[in-house]
This record gives structure tokens, C-alpha cells and sequence, in this order.
């Protein structure tokens, strides 16, 4: 049956696979520049992240306001590991995402008896911690609110071309891991956890230690984009840990729709491409973030592939109808033909 | 020194008390959690700004105007935004990021409208001090304690005696139950809202002639009074009022005497701290802890 279905989805796999290759090219055929290269690596990334962060929030309903802390902590673990002992690339982009999966379950250790309301209060200070820590930290080791500036040493340099096709390769792996975690039994009990957490725990789920494990995986996914982010931007300050970075990783989520696959890609797309485009509107920047979570909360709860998904039904309940209507016309001229 | 720092906790403290207050009666009315409460304080400042110092209203009207104002904000907020979310029966979660998209927009409107500059709100009891027991301070700044201390008084005693007050807490407690008593729950939480915006809109006028009105006043105080909310037992009006002034007392000796390099991150350690060790609060308050 697997086999079966790889099968029939084999040349819709093979041309998506075709166009992800062609897609650099095209790009920078058409604009000339490498900048939107950038832009796609920094959507790739974001992948990575905002799948971290559906784990935790879409599959396991747990919420987090302080994500972004993560994503600052594997960036600046890695950067710094960088400027200090001018380590490779593929030593600090481990050790980052390590550090961050690390205290990613150290915070859920004590964060996972709260209650929602409360756990979001949690990360919100765990993120704005993170946040001053950075921003003046003891004996200035973090640079400060300067930021640090990575001189990466890795193979990969400036050619955004061959970042894109690494990027890549990280988002194919990410998310066939996603998937199967999902699928896994871990996964199942992540979605119980978020269906009703006390039914979960009587079905003997040991609902405390799948929520860390949840946090941890979801840490180690946002960590790994932002050791991968510096790198690959050469910058970071302690600006990205601050709440506004996290609401855009859930705008994006929400955005797109939660607790699929799709729903993340979309949503990091759409924004990030939308971002682009009003960025002469920076001031207001936060403004359409704002506007955007609302509309998408209060009329598309489902995010645009939720939605999507429901337009897609409706019409093929409606041509099932219409069928049906027809077929059972159909007996019924046959019937009255035969009486 | 000890004097000064005592009457400036105090004062900061007040203000957190305020904010976790708004905080404490949503959760206490409506089980909800708003993150947009701080950024009622910066709409207060501005609206108090516009009538006092742009309109030349007296004082005292125009604390009444953004008190009233402030409670029609609250209610379109409730109606138009909490309301609909709730009649969806969303999880309570989506109402959270709700209100922290409303402060987003609430930011940057009071941006456009009024520009990125601090602008200055003129002192209202001219620039007499007061003297209390050998302390000096600003005439505003013991205005600002008294009013938090009565508004904590009044707000207990409306939830807890009024009959409309127990009738919000009943909505809170079980909607279903108290909508068969006959109890018009969905007003119940517009009035909660409401009244939590029009309390930080008084925070906000009593804010902007002490620091100036700026887009972000209320934003970041907003979100270290969910220190002092914690701190005295979510949902507590008295623990609003003791947590936020022990967090506002902290902060103050502990910049004053020690270090002023981490103040912004105690608000949120002793957050973090009582979360996780004493999350019923001081009060002991429950309703925080899951499984």
C-alpha cells in the first residue's frame, strides 16, 4: 500500500524536486541579482523554525510567546563559537542547536505543569531574560547591543546559490523528520496531549515527559535555523530574541495553517514574501503583523491552507452531491422505465 | 537614599499594581488573559494628552473623558474581537495572540497618529511637593499610590458585594450555568473588559506627567505588571495590589543599591521564578497549574 502510494506520487515528487532546482536559476535569470536568493534562503530558514515552533504549539498545543530566544540562542552559541575559537561551520551550527534543545528542556522541565495562559506568561519571560542577557551581558562576552558580526570561514561563503541547495537539503531532512515524528508514536501523543490533556494521561501518557519532549524537539528546530540564520545573514543582535521576532513566527504558523506540513511552508512564504514587499513601510511593519494575526484568528482559523483545504472539500462534497443527485435520478428513470 | 528609593518602589509599584489589577479582574471575570492591557495605558496617556493639554480641558473632565473613552475601547475590544473569538469557541489561546495583535495595532496607531517623539505631559498639580513624615516627593506621585489603593478597594468590593460583581464572577466560573441563572454573561465580559482598560487608561494619565507619553510607555510596564500579577495569586485584586508593589519595590533597591545593569530582567526573574516554584502566588491563588 506505501509502496503503492510512493508509486502514484512518484512524478508529482520528481517534478517538485525539478522545480526546487530550477527555481535559483530561474530567479536569478530574472532579477539579475542575488538578492532574492537571500530572500529564499532566509524563507528556507524560517522553515526550519516556524516547523519547530507547529511541533510545539500546532501537534502538541502547548504555546510559546519566547521562541525567537531559541532561535537567538543556537544563533549566538554559533557565532560566537565562531569568533572566539574561529570554529567551522559544521561544529558551530551543532553545538548552537545542542545548547538550544538543552534549555529548551530545561525550561519545560518546570514549564510543563503550567497551564496555557501561564505558559505563555513563562516564555514570555523566558524570552525578554534571554533578551537583556544579551543585550548587556556579564563582561560583555555577546558583544552587547551591538550584535557580533560572523567572519564565516565555511565552504559555503557568499554564493547564496550553494546556500540555497544546503538550506535545501536541512528543510527536505527537517521535514521528512517532522513527518515520520508525527506519524510516530511520540507524534500520536503529542496530538492527545492537545486534544484533551486528561484524557491523554488516562490513557497512560506520561503527558509531563512527551510535553519536554515536545519543547526539546521544538528548540532543537528553531535552534538549528538560527545557527544556520548566522551564518548565513554573517550578523545577529539581541534584537531577534525580542517578542516581536516570536509573534512572527507564530503570525507565519497561524498564517499558513497549523499542524500540517503545507500549512508551514505557505504561511513562511506568504509572509515573508509580503514583508519584502512593504518593507519601504518598515515603521509600520508591525502594524500589518498585527492586522494579519487578527484577520487570520478571527475569520481563517484554519490558516489559508486550512482554508484551502475546506474550499477544496466543499467542492468535491458539492460534485459527489451533484453525482449522487444524478446517479439516483438515474435508478429512478430506470426504475419508472422498468415499471 | 533609602527614603527616595522607598517613595519611588512605592510609586512604580502602584502603577504595576494597577496593571496587574486589569489583569486580575479579566482573569477573575472571564478566565481570559489579555496582552494588550499595557498598551491601554499608552492609549490613556495619549487620550488624557489630547484632552488636557491639546483640547485644554480641565483636569478633571478630562480624567473623566479618558476614563470613559477608554471604557468604550474596552468594549468594542470585547465585542468586536474577544466576543467573536469566543462565540467560535476557539482554544483560549487564540484570544491571547488576539490581544497581542490588538497592542501591535494599538502601537502603531498611536504612532501615526502622534509621531515617534515623547512628548510631554503637562504637570497637573503645578510643581509642589508634599511632605510626609520627613519624605518629599512630587504631589503626582502620591496621587498616583492613593488612587491605585482605592481603585484596588472599590474593584474588590464592586466583585464582591455588588450583585453585578458576583454575577461576573459566576460568568467566569461556569458561562453555561450562569447564562441559565439568567445572567447576561456576554455583557458581563464586555463590562469586565471594559472596566480593566478604563483602570490602565488611569495608570496611563497618571504615568505621563511623571515619564512623558511615548508609544511604547505601556507596552513594557504592561508586561512586567504580569510579574506583580503572579507574584500576588493571578485572579487576587489585594495580591494584584501587594504583587505589584513588592515587584516595584525590588526593582528600585535592587537598581538603587546594587546594580542598575539587570533591572529590567528582575521583573521578569521574579516571573519566571514564582511561575515555577510558587505559581499560586502570594495569596495562593489556584487555576494555574495542568496535569
Amino acid at each position: 500500500m506505501n509502496i503503492l502510494n510512493i508509486q502514484k506520487k512518484l512524478p508529482l515528487i520528481v517534478g517538485l524536486a525539478v522545480l526546487l532546482c530550477a527555481l535559483p536559476f530561474l530567479v536569478r535569470f530574472v532579477a539579475g541579482n542575488q538578492y532574492p536568493l537571500l530572500i529564499m534562503c532566509i524563507i528556507l530558514i524560517y522553515i526550519i523554525a516556524v516547523s519547530g515552533l507547529d511541533i510545539l504549539f500546532g501537534y502538541s498545543g502547548q504555546i510559546s510567546l519566547g521562541h525567537a530566544a531559541f532561535f537567538t540562542l543556537g544563533a549566538y552559541t554559533s557565532g560566537l563559537l565562531n569568533i572566539y575559537f574561529n570554529l567551522p561551520l559544521y561544529l558551530t551550527i551543532p553545538a548552537g542547536t545542542i545548547l538550544a534543545t538543552l534549555i529548551g528542556a530545561l525550561l519545560a522541565y518546570p514549564a510543563s505543569k503550567l497551564k496555557f495562559h501561564f505558559l505563555s506568561l513563562a516564555t514570555v519571560a523566558f524570552g525578554e531574560i534571554t533578551y537583556y542577557f544579551l543585550y548587556k551581558s556579564p563582561g560583555g562576552f555577546t558583544r552587547d547591543f551591538k550584535g557580533i558580526n560572523v567572519i564565516s570561514i565555511g565552504f559555503l561563503g557568499e554564493d547564496y546559490l550553494k546556500w540555497y541547495f544546503f538550506l535545501l537539503a536541512f528543510v527536505v531532512i527537517v521535514l521528512l523528520g517532522k513527518t515520520s515524528l508525527i506519524k510516530s508514536r511520540t507524534g500520536r501523543a503529542f496530538i492527545s496531549i492537545r486534544e484533551n490533556t486528561h484524557a491523554a494521561d488516562g490513557m497512560g501518557i506520561n503527558v509531563r515527559k512527551n510535553k519536554i519532549i515536545a519543547f526539546a524537539v521544538s528548540a532543537f528546530l528553531t535552534g538549528l535555523a538560527g545557527a544556520l540564520y548566522v551564518h548565513l545573514i554573517k550578523y545577529i543582535s539581541p534584537e531577534t530574541s525580542m517578542q516581536k521576532q516570536s509573534v512572527l513566527f507564530l503570525t507565519m504558523l497561524l498564517f499558513g495553517g497549523t499542524a500540517s506540513i503545507m500549512g508551514t511552508i505557505m504561511g513562511v512564504v506568504c509572509i515573508e514574501v509580503l514583508m519584502e514587499a512593504i518593507r519601504p513601510l518598515q515603521e509600520y511593519q508591525m502594524l500589518f503583523y498585527g492586522v494579519l494575526l487578527l484577520i487570520v484568528i478571527v475569520a481563517l482559523p484554519g490558516g489559508i491552507y486550512g482554508g484551502l483545504k475546506n474550499v477544496a472539500q466543499n467542492i468535491r462534497k458539492a460534485a459527489l452531491k451533484r453525482l449522487g443527485r444524478n446517479t439516483d435520478n438515474q435508478k429512478k428513470v430506470e426504475k419508472g422505465g422498468e415499471a | 537614599m533609602f527614603k527616595i528609593l522607598l517613595i519611588n518602589g512605592l510609586i512604580i509599584g502602584g502603577v504595576y499594581g494597577l496593571i496587574a489589577l486589569g489583569y486580575s479582574l479579566i482573569y477573575r471575570a472571564s478566565g481570559l488573559m489579555s496582552f494588550a492591557q499595557g498598551d491601554m495605558i499608552t492609549l490613556g496617556a495619549y487620550l488624557g494628552l489630547t484632552f488636557y493639554s491639546i483640547l485644554r480641558l480641565p483636569f478633571f473632565l478630562s480624567f473623566i473623558l479618558t476614563f470613559a473613552c477608554a471604557f468604550i475601547v474596552g468594549v468594542l475590544l470585547e465585542k468586536g474581537v474577544i466576543r467573536a473569538l469566543l462565540n467560535k469557541s476557539v482554544l483560549p489561546i487564540y484570544i491571547v495572540l488576539a490581544t497581542i495583535a490588538i497592542s501591535y495595532i494599538i502601537q502603531n496607531a498611536t504612532q501615526a497618529l502622534f509621531g515617534t517623539t515623547t512628548l510631554r505631559f503637562p504637570q497637573v498639580f503645578s510643581t509642589a511637593t508634599l511632605t510626609i513624615s520627613g519624605i518629599t516627593a512630587q504631589t503626582e506621585a502620591f496621587a498616583c499610590l492613593v488612587i491605585s489603593l482605592a481603585l484596588m478597594f472599590l474593584l474588590h468590593l464592586f466583585m464582591t458585594k455588588t450583585k453585578f460583581g458576583t454575577a461576573m464572577r459566576s460568568a467566569a466560573m461556569d458561562p453555561l450555568a450562569a447564562e441559565s441563572c439568567g445572567i447576561n454573561t456576554s455583557m458581563s465580559t464586555g463590562i469586565t473588559w471594559a472596566l480593566a482598560a478604563a483602570i490602565a487608561s488611569i495608570a496611563g494619565m497618571l504615568l505621563g506627567p511623571m515619564y512623558g507619553v511615548y508609544t511604547t510607555l505601556g507596552s513594557v510596564v504592561g508586561r512586567k505588571g504580569f510579574a506583580g500579577a503572579v507574584v500576588g495569586g493571578y485572579g487576587n485584586m489585594y495580591g494584584a495590589m501587594v504583587g505589584g508593589i513588592i515587584l516595584g519595590l525590588v526593582e528600585t533597591f535592587v537598581a538603587g543599591y546594587w546594580t542598575g545593569t539587570y533591572k529590567n530582567l528582575i521583573a521578569y526573574a521574579i516571573l519566571i521564578l514564582f511561575l515555577f516554584v510558587k505559581p499560586t502566588g502570594i495569596f495562593n491563588e489556584k487555576a494555574i497549574q495542568d496535569v
